[in-house]
């Protein structure tokens, strides 16, 4: 389980978190919704203790994180990070080289899942093969957590509908997975916990099948109403 | 397998649903094998631990069991199959009566309306034989 415990954050005098708290538990996928501009990334990277935070703590599995924990988890970026003249198979390698955590034998499934070749270059790609391989790379470790930074922004639809599969397939097994998005549409049925920011803080915290259950409405209605008031 | 959720109602509700009517209209037969959940969280694109959920309230109504780490089944109660049935017929004849009564039709007016559909779609049917 990660739990963010009250995280405040500021950037000279602009307050980016101001007490932000939730859990995202293992084999749940939690969605952080919000405008851009909220602090989605943010807290990400505050959770991968890539920037400090002024105030609050922030533990994985109920430890502060440290060297162990830190392997356990990993941060997908929205953009790839790897050289665009290199190809897919040597972008593969280099993560198999840097990380003990690489797992080739999913690797090789995710290159077949998402019909891609190694030998292409990443210069050469879509922008939803891009898109596809930078999940590969953070997908293929052996990590309990997943952090994901907008992993359907900006790419077709085609893109997205085989990325969301991958959330329904075993390749995700029961890890625990945490999205940001600003686009609800194509994740609506996937996601188990949804938590709403704006303007640093959160706003809203719910189970989706429950707000369905219990009140009869979609996560869009429950965005709608806390966003417009 | 492709079935058009909605947003508002829970989806494992709206995936014992999908079952109900599969069981009602033969496609799933009693003592059919089903797909695992994972399978089927894969197949309707939903949420593994959602399929999960709607295979527990399947089986607690008795609609599939499962024995020890073999795939589950269909239930062949023939009680409960019945039941599926007529939870089905009385639900699409409430949505029907819904629809209907505020028209101002009279009841045999209607009764000759379905009469008519009725004949007419088992010709179009068996026009394709």
């Amino acid at each position: 389980m990660i739990e963010v415990k009250n995280i405040s954050k500021k950037y000279g005098r602009k307050k980016v978190l101001n007490g932000v708290s939730f859990t995202a538990n293992k084999g749940e996928i939690t969605s952080l919704i919000g405008i851009n501009g909220v602090g989605k990334t943010t807290i990400l990277n505050a959770i991968m203790a890539l920037t400090p935070v002024n105030s609050g703590e922030i533990l994985i599995n109920n430890e502060k994180i440290n060297k162990a924990s830190y392997e356990k988890i990993t941060f997908i970026p929205d953009a790839i990070t790897m050289l665009p003249q290199m190809t897919i198979a040597e972008a593969m390698q280099f993560m198999q080289d840097f990380y003990e955590s690489w797992n080739q034998e999913r690797a090789t499934e995710l290159l077949g899942f998402f019909k891609l070749k190694g030998s292409d270059k990443i210069s050469s790609l879509s922008k939803g093969n891009t898109a596809k391989v930078n999940l590969l790379l953070g997908l293929a470790l052996d990590v309990d957590f997943l952090l994901m930074d907008e992993p359907f922004s900006g790419i077709d639809i085609f893109s997205r509908e085989q990325i969301a599969e991958v959330f329904t397939s075993h390749l995700i097994e029961d890890r625990g997975v945490i999205i940001t998005t600003h686009e609800i549409n194509d994740i609506e049925h996937l996601i188990d916990k949804v938590i709403l920011l704006d303007e640093g803080t959160v706003i809203k915290e719910f189970n989706t099948e429950e707000v369905r259950e219990n009140e009869g409405k979609s996560v869009i209605d429950v965005m709608r109403e806390v966003y417009r008031t | 397998m492709n079935v058009n959720f909605n947003n508002r109602d829970p989806v494992y509700v709206q995936v014992v649903r999908h079952f109900k009517e599969q069981i009602a209209t033969g496609m799933l037969e009693p003592g059919q094998e089903i797909p695992s959940r994972r399978e089927l969280a894969n197949k309707l694109k939903i949420n593994p631990n959602t399929a999960q959920r709607a295979y527990k309230e399947m089986e607690e109504a008795g609609l599939i069991h499962t024995e020890r780490n073999l795939p589950s089944k269909i239930t062949r109660n023939e009680k409960t199959l019945g039941a599926v049935r007529e939870e089905l017929i009385a639900g699409a004849v409430d949505s029907f009566v819904a629809a209907i009564r505020p028209i101002n039709v009279s009841l045999d007016e209607i009764v000759g309306l379905i009469q008519d559909k009725y004949e007419m779609e088992s010709k179009e049917e068996g026009g394709y034989e």
